[in-house]
C-alpha cells in the first residue's frame, strides 16, 4: 500500500490486526481509484473506440502529468494540516520565470528550469516563514501572497508572453515515447512520485514532516522542529508546483502569464480533487502519494471522457465540481462504514 | 474616549482611510471631484456585497470561496432572463436574488450536513455554479439590457451619489441590525466564536450555519446584479475576481478568520480603502496590475494587525485576572 501514515508502525498491532494484507488492499483507496479508472475507461471506449487510440492515450497521458503534479504540490502542504492557495500563482510564475531565461538571456533549458524551480521555491519559502513567523492560518496568508506573486509577475512582464522558448524544450514536451503512446511528462511525473514516496517513507525528514503534521504538539515534545518541517513543507510545494508551471511550458511552447486563470485560482480545483479523491486527510498527517496520482489520473480521464461525449466542453467544470462533491461523501461513507465494521 | 474609539474595529482604518483621502487630494484636488466621488461610490457599493457576503460566512468561523461563482451566477440569470425571456426587470431581479439564495442554502446544507469543511465544499461548488454559468452562457455576454438598468446601474440620483448607494446602505443597515440586535444575529456570531458552547446553549448549529451561508448567497446575487447595472451587460466573467477582494475588505475591518468576531462599519471601510487605492492608481496613472500587490499587502498588513490587537488584548485580560 502507498498510504503513508505518521502513525502506521503503532497501527499494526490495533484492530486491523484479523484483516490480512489482501483484504486491506481491497478495501483502500487506490484500489477503489484503480477500479474506477478502468471502469470507465472501458465506458469511454465502449461508447467511442477512439478513445483509446494512440492520440487520445498520449494526450491524455499529458494532461494527467500536469494534474498530478498539480496535486502532488497541494499535497504536501495539506500533510501540515495547511493548504496552499497560492499553488497556481507560484507555477505561473516560475514557468515565466524560466521563459524569460531561455528568451531574454538565451540559456538553454536545463539551467533556465532549474531557474524556474529555483523561483518555485523561493516563493514557497516566502509562504512558509511568513505562516512559521506569525502563526496565522496558511489559508488567509497564501490567499495575500497569491494576490501578491501573480500581481508582481503580471507587472513585471506586463502581461506578455515568452514565445522563444529553447526548441529542444518544446521538442521535449511534444517527444512520444512507447510507439507514441506516452509523453515525456507523464514519466517526469511518475518519477517524482516516486521520489516523493521515498522521501515520506525512508528517510527521517519526511517522517518528521509527517508527524508534525499529525500531531504538532507531540511531535514537538519528541524533538522535531515543527516551524522548520512546516517550512520545509511550504518549499517542497513551491518547487512542485513550478514544475507543473515549466512542464505547461514544455506542453504550450511559451510561457503564457494567463495559463493558469487570473491570480492562478484555475489550478485549484485540480489541485484538491487529486490529494482529495486519493485519500489525503485534509487535517494533516496522513498523505497517500499513490492515490492523489490516481486521483488526478481518474479526473483527467472522466474530464476527456465528456469531452468525447460531447456533453458541451463548457458544462464541463460543473461535472468537476460535482465530482468533488461526490468523492468526499462517498469518502465519508466509506469511512463510517469501515468504522462501523471496526475493519479500520 | 479616545481609548475607547481605539478599540474599536472601525477607528483605526476610519483614520487611515481620512488620511489618505486628505494626502491624495493635496497632490491631485481632482480626486474629489463630482465625478470621481460618484465613481467611488459606485464602486464602493457592489463591492460592499461582496465583502459582506464573505463576512458572514467568517462571523461563523468558516469561508465560502463560491462567493463569486454565485455573484456570476445571479448576473447572468438577471441578464438573461430579461433579454431572453422577455422579463421585466424587478421580476427578473427577484428571481436572480432567489438563485443566489438556494445556491447559497445548498453550501450550507452541505456544510451542516456532511460535517465536511466549508473550504472543500464551496471549493466544489465554485466549480459547479461557475460551470453553469459557462454552460448557460457558452462564455458569450448577455448585451440585452434595459435603459432603466443601465440607468439605475450608473447614474446619481442627487449630487453626487448614484442609485446604488440606495441599496448598499439598506444592506449595511440591515445586517448591522440583524448582527448586533437580533438573537438570530447573537446566534451567528455564538457558533462562530465557539460552536460546542452555542450548540450546548440551545442554539441549533447546523441551522446557523445555513442560515448565514443562504444570505451570504443572497449578497452575493445582489452583488452580481448591481455589476450587470454598471457594466450594462451580463458578462460570464462578473464574480471571477471577487475571493480576495472579499476576503480583504472583512479582515481590514478587523474580522477574526477563526469565526465569531466580525465588524460591519469596518469591513465597510475596507471596501473603502480597497476602492480608494484603486481609484488612486488610476488618477496617478500607475499601472492598474499593482492592485493585485497591494490588495495582497493590504490583506498581510491586516492580518498583522489584528493578531497583535489580539495578543494585547489576551495580555491586558491576564493583567486584569493577576490579583494585585
Amino acid at each position: 500500500m502507498a498510504d503513508i501514515d505518521a502513525s502506521a508502525p503503532a497501527e499494526t498491532g490495533g484492530g486491523t490486526g484479523q484483516l490480512s494484507p489482501v483484504a486491506r488492499a481491497l478495501l483502500s483507496n487506490e484500489f477503489g481509484l484503480i477500479v474506477l479508472v478502468l471502469v470507465f475507461a472501458w465506458i469511454f471506449t465502449g461508447i467511442s473506440p477512439a478513445f483509446m487510440s494512440k492520440f487520445s492515450v498520449y494526450a491524455l497521458g499529458r494532461t494527467a502529468a500536469i494534474d498530478i503534479m498539480i496535486g502532488f504540490s497541494m499535497m504536501v502542504v495539506i500533510i501540515t494540516g495547511g493548504l496552499n492557495l497560492s499553488v497556481g500563482a507560484i507555477g505561473v510564475c516560475a514557468a515565466m520565470t524560466a521563459g524569460w531565461l531561455m528568451q531574454a538571456f538565451g540559456l538553454p533549458w536545463i539551467p533556465a528550469i532549474f531557474g524556474g524551480i529555483a523561483m518555485g521555491a523561493a516563493l514557497g519559502a516566502v509562504n512558509g516563514l511568513l505562516i512559521v513567523r506569525t502563526g496565522l492560518h496558511s489559508f488567509i496568508i497564501t490567499l495575500a501572497t497569491m494576490s501578491i506573486f501573480y500581481g508582481v509577475m503580471i507587472f513585471l512582464t506586463q502581461a506578455e508572453s515568452f514565445r522563444e522558448i529553447d526548441a529542444a524544450f518544446a521538442g521535449f514536451g511534444r517527444l512520444k515515447l512507447a510507439e507514441g503512446y506516452l509523453s515525456p511528462l507523464l514519466v517526469v511525473s511518475v518519477v517524482v512520485a516516486v521520489l516523493l514516496v521515498a522521501l515520506f517513507r525512508f528517510t527521517a525528514l519526511g517522517r518528521e514532516m509527517l508527524a508534525a503534521g499529525a500531531n504538532p504538539r507531540a511531535a514537538e515534545l519528541s524533538g522535531i522542529r515543527v516551524d522548520r518541517m512546516i517550512a520545509y513543507c511550504h518549499v517542497l510545494s513551491g518547487a512542485l508546483a513550478a514544475v507543473a508551471g515549466v512542464m505547461l511550458v514544455a506542453r504550450n511552447g511559451a510561457a503564457i502569464p494567463s495559463m493558469a486563470g487570473d491570480v492562478g485560482q484555475n489550478w485549484l480545483l485540480p489541485a484538491f480533487l487529486g490529494p482529495v479523491l486519493g485519500g489525503t486527510l485534509l487535517t494533516g498527517g496522513r498523505i497517500s502519494v499513490l492515490g492523489t496520482l490516481l486521483g488526478a489520473l481518474l479526473v483527467t480521464l472522466l474530464n476527456s471522457g465528456l469531452l468525447l461525449m460531447q456533453v458541451g466542453a463548457f458544462w464541463i467544470q460543473t461535472y468537476l465540481g460535482l465530482l468533488l462533491l461526490a468523492a468526499v461523501l462517498m469518502d465519508m461513507a466509506r469511512r463510517r462504514y469501515l468504522a462501523r465494521r471496526k475493519l479500520v | 474616549m479616545i481609548r475607547t474609539l481605539l478599540q474599536t474595529d472601525w477607528f483605526g482604518p476610519l483614520l487611515v482611510t481620512v488620511a489618505g483621502i486628505a494626502v491624495v487630494t493635496v497632490f491631485s484636488p481632482n480626486f474629489l471631484s463630482p465625478y470621481n466621488v460618484q465613481i467611488l461610490l459606485l464602486a464602493i457599493s457592489a463591492n460592499a456585497m461582496i465583502a459582506f457576503s464573505q463576512m458572514i460566512i467568517i462571523a461563523i468561523g468558516q469561508m465560502n470561496l463560491s462567493v463569486g461563482a454565485i455573484g456570476g451566477l445571479a448576473a447572468i440569470a438577471f441578464a438573461g432572463m430579461m433579454e431572453v425571456w422577455g422579463i421585466p426587470w424587478p421580476l427578473a431581479a427577484v428571481l436572480a436574488l432567489g438563485i443566489g439564495l438556494l445556491a447559497g442554502f445548498a453550501n450550507g446544507v452541505l456544510v451542516a450536513v456532511t460535517g465536511i469543511s466549508a473550504f472543500v465544499i464551496t471549493l466544489a461548488t465554485l466549480s459547479a455554479y461557475k460551470g453553469m454559468n459557462l454552460g448557460i452562457t457558452e462564455a458569450q455576454p448577455f448585451y440585452q439590457i434595459p435603459e432603466i438598468v443601465k440607468t439605475l446601474g450608473n447614474e446619481t440620483f442627487l449630487g453626487p451619489l448614484p442609485w446604488l448607494v440606495i441599496p448598499a446602505v439598506l444592506v449595511t443597515v440591515l445586517l448591522w441590525y440583524l448582527l448586533f440586535r437580533l438573537p438570530l444575529g447573537r446566534a451567528i456570531l455564538a457558533v462562530g466564536g465557539n460552536p460546542h458552547a452555542a450548540e450546548l446553549s440551545g442554539i441549533s448549529v447546523s441551522r446557523i450555519v445555513v442560515v448565514a451561508h443562504a444570505i451570504s448567497g443572497l449578497l452575493a446575487a445582489l452583488g452580481g446584479i448591481m455589476f450587470v447595472g454598471r457594466l450594462q451587460q451580463g458578462n460570464p466573467s462578473i464574480g471571477d475576481g471577487w475571493l480576495i477582494l472579499s476576503f480583504a475588505a472583512p479582515v481590514i475591518g478587523g474580522a477574526l478568520l477563526s469565526g465569531g468576531h466580525v465588524s460591519v462599519a469596518g469591513t465597510l471601510i475596507g471596501v473603502v480603502i480597497v476602492a480608494i487605492i484603486t481609484q488612486v492608481l488610476a488618477v496617478f496613472s500607475i499601472d492598474p496590475f499593482l492592485v493585485q500587490v497591494l490588495l495582497g499587502l493590504l490583506i498581510l498588513w491586516a492580518v498583522g494587525l489584528n493578531r497583535l490587537r489580539e495578543v494585547h488584548a489576551q495580555r491586558q485580560a491576564a493583567a486584569a485576572a493577576r490579583p494585585a
